[in-house]
């Protein structure tokens, strides 16, 4: 019969093709509004608790800032096991998940008593349920749009600005009312929202391991694990080529990135600027990424250029404002490289996120976001250090921009080696037929057994077929 | 006799407002060990000197110089006034203390190389701590030496917050680099203020000194910990005082917001999921088989009517 054999096809791509683009996709694209903002945005507001911290414990500053170094590496190491359960059982739980931990560390470290305790909650606890809610609302969101992706993720990471003015206050607020401890009490309270978030997240077809696995229930428990794992984790993605490429290309574009939001305002007082002069650049440089982000995202909607190259567009400008920040030395140059480079390091954003599924496929999304995450951690490990080093070796902070500068354009030289770079045209997306027919020979043949037995129509079909099938 | 030792010296410059026409107003101090507190002043020949410049802006404008005083001394303060306009041969200056005239320090001061050099002695005791001008009758220049005890740097005034069986630090600094003798923690309850005994109360509290800056820790916290605390830096001629404010809360104070965010989130979570169900039979309308929390509502709020019409129209479907 026809249709039994179509439906299990059907069912398996329709759910990566139906891409709403619109209506639902937008609460998504709030869901991830909120979200940024509750974990990248508030981890930028943290510094007010490290005044407190430093005085209460009696360490140093650089031993508490490991709290906000071990939140943000937990959150991108974690990154592939979040992408694996989302995998398994879908974005939603994985999500509620993530936000009920990052919740349970702050609540836990308002009772802290030693640095260590605060490593272990803030850091550890709220640094994996930051993973667990990261990458899959990432997806989520890539899913539902696909002629809008660019300004969805824009729209979506401007939570992450609006955040980091909004909270300073805010925290210094609580910390002034309730004392650091009831603070973050409240803090982890705020956390639980995302749970909520996470409720939001509709998903748009069964999770892929599922599916397979439900093909594969003949084999033995064994080695169906072992190739649920494989699915999981995307690990076919590290023979890919336009896969290892990008992941080179941004873990070059992570170690130059964050350098200029920990020196820039050292440099500036530096150079003989006030406190109240590099604040406001700072500032200027937020606005700058802010509407950077909305900007590039509709811009790479209206699709006059070729996604991959706006991003390179964007990061080659990046790497160059970066190597003039050095050479500013008037107040006005320092601003206005500033807001360039505030908009492109905004406007590169949700364009290096939303490249992925032209480079890999939209099934293996997923899996090559927490793949990603954890190869460009690297970079953001050696280049914060090699900064600081660069500086105290030199006494100026104008070699380690440079680094930085250099380390972005390089990323953008590696971007143009990625498979299809030259074309005009987008490639065609890799289809799931193809991709079956490379890896998966096991499935394959028992996807042919099973086709034969009646089990696969009343697992995949609506009901209202079988009467069909029984009138015949 | 005289005991040079203690000569304060000091280089504070401002170089920018060096300029030609300007008056130039420079001051000279010379201190002594107040050992022995007789006010005969006898200090010129003492080769200890340091000398200090201060240089004005215009005629009318005013030099304030702080300068701090630990222990009971006598001081020397000299003003200089340059570029006077038309050079008279003498002008008169005098002193004021906080304003008013010192009485008999009036006197003429002669033309030295177009410099006009008006010095006085000073017997400061705690009493005598205050602000010192010289003034010229003839002219609108005037310098202004605040004499006090170093001050303390004013933290935020709002309460410093911690929470009962917590522990909490107190601290207090000095905006400049002095050590007093020593520092002196007190509570103040109402009216008066009571010592801070450590040694009497070591599991309470714990105090710290660093020259120039002190912290109390204050352990066990309990409610009745609340309050002023007051901390006063001792030195040989008067202590400098300030104040910390603590407040003292209990757990359930951060816990109501707490809950009522929680109360939120969980109302919410419920409500865009039961919202999501319900939606679920309008899309999907074959699945009226199923267990719905959803459609029993919504089958009982339509009426028994409508229950009997769906389900005979159901039972009409599946049978061939």
């Amino acid at each position: 019969m026809e249709k039994p054999q179509k439906t299990p096809e059907e069912q398996q791509s329709s759910p990566q093709m139906v891409a709403p683009d619109g209506g639902w996709g937008w609460v998504v694209v709030g869901s991830l509004f909120v979200s940024s903002a509750l974990v990248f945005g508030l981890i930028r507001s943290l510094g007010v608790f490290f005044v407190e911290f430093v005085q209460y414990f009696g360490e140093s500053a650089q031993a508490v800032s490991w709290i906000t170094s071990i939140g943000l590496a937990m959150q991108q190491l974690m990154s592939p096991i979040s992408a694996a359960a989302s995998n398994v059982y879908g974005a939603r739980p994985v999500v509620m998940m993530g936000g009920f931990l990052s919740g349970l560390g702050f609540i836990l470290a308002s009772q802290a008593t030693s640095l260590l305790h605060l490593y272990l909650t803030m850091g550890f606890i709220s640094g994996l349920g930051w993973a667990l809610i990261f990458t899959p609302t990432v997806a989520s969101v890539m899913q539902y749009f696909t002629l809008r992706r660019s300004l969805a993720m824009g729209l979506g990471f401007t939570g992450v600005g609006l955040a980091s003015f909004a909270f300073s206050p805010l925290f210094q607020y609580l910390v002034e009312a309730y004392a650091w401890r009831g603070a973050l009490l409240v803090l982890g309270g705020l956390s639980f929202n995302m749970i909520a978030c996470g409720a939001l997240i509709r998903p748009l077809g069964t999770p892929k391991v599922v599916v397979k696995a439900e093909n594969a229930s003949k084999l033995n428990k064994c080695s169906s694990l072992l190739s649920r794992i494989y699915e999981g984790f995307e690990i076919s993605l590290l023979s890919h080529r336009g896969f290892l490429t990008y992941s080179m290309a941004i873990t070059l574009f992570n170690a130059g990135y964050f350098i200029p939001y920990v020196h820039l305002v050292a440099h500036s007082r530096h150079i003989g600027f006030t406190e109240y002069q590099a604040a406001f650049v700072i500032s200027v440089t937020g606005v700058a990424d802010i509407v950077g982000r909305v900007a590039s995202g509709w811009f790479s909607d209206l699709g006059r250029m070729r996604m991959q190259h706006m991003l390179v567009v964007w990061t080659g400008l990046l790497g160059l404002s970066l190597m003039l920040i050095p050479v500013a030395v008037v107040y006005s140059g320092l601003l206005v490289v500033s807001v360039v480079y505030g908009f492109c390091a905004g406007a590169m954003t949700p364009l290096a996120f939303a490249v992925v599924p032209e480079i890999v496929g939209m099934e293996r999304m997923l899996g090559a976001l927490g793949l990603l995450q954890l190869i460009e951690s690297i970079g953001g490990l050696l280049g914060a250090p090699l900064s600081g080093w660069l500086k105290d070796y030199t006494g100026m902070y104008t070699v380690s921009f440079i680094a930085a500068g250099s380390f972005l354009v390089l990323g953008t030289f590696v971007t143009m080696t990625l498979p299809y770079f030259w074309s005009c045209t987008a490639p065609p997306p890799p289809s799931p037929s193809q991709k079956k027919s490379q890896d998966e020979s096991i499935e394959d043949g028992l996807l042919k057994q099973t086709l034969s037995s009646n089990s696969v129509p009343e697992i995949l079909c609506p009901s209202d077929d079988i009467p069909y099938s029984d009138k015949e | 006799m005289l005991h040079p030792s203690c000569t304060q010296h000091r280089t504070g410059q401002r170089p920018l407002f060096s300029m030609a026409n300007v008056i130039q107003l420079t001051l000279l101090l010379i201190c002594c060990d107040g050992m022995n507190t007789e006010t005969s002043p006898s200090p010129q020949s003492d080769p200890g000197i340091t000398t200090q410049k201060a240089v004005s802006k215009g005629q009318n404008q005013v030099i304030i110089e702080e300068l701090a005083i630990l222990t009971p001394q006598k001081i020397e303060l000299l003003c200089n006034l340059i570029d006077i306009p038309n050079n008279p041969p003498n002008i008169t200056g005098y002193w004021t203390k906080d304003g008013q005239e010192i009485e008999n320090s009036e006197e003429s001061v002669n033309r030295n190389n177009e410099q006009y050099i008006l010095k006085r002695t000073f017997s400061i005791e705690a009493r005598d701590l205050g602000n010192y001008s010289c003034n010229f009758r003839e002219n609108e220049a005037q310098v202004t030496f605040v004499l006090d005890v170093p001050a303390i740097k004013d933290t935020r005034n709002k309460p410093v917050v911690s929470y009962i069986g917590d522990s909490v630090v107190l601290e207090c600094k000095l905006k400049l680099k002095h050590t007093p003798n020593t520092w002196n923690w007190y509570k103040a309850n109402d009216t008066e203020k009571v010592l801070i005994n450590v040694t009497a109360n070591p599991q309470n509290y714990k105090i710290v000194i660093n020259g120039s800056d002190t912290k109390l820790t204050v352990l066990n916290l309990t409610e009745e910990d609340s309050g002023k605390y007051i901390c006063s830096a001792e030195f040989d001629i008067k202590p400098r005082e300030s104040y910390v404010k603590l407040k003292v809360l209990s757990y359930t104070e951060p816990l109501k917001p707490f809950i009522a965010i929680v109360v939120e989130v969980i109302v919410l979570v419920t409500l865009i999921l039961l919202w999501e169900k319900c939606n679920k039979p309008q899309q999907d309308n074959s699945s009226a088989g199923e267990n719905d929390v959803c459609s029993e509502q919504t089958s009982k709020l339509a009426g028994d009517e409508n229950n009997g019409v769906n389900n005979t129209a159901r039972q009409r479907k599946l049978q061939p």
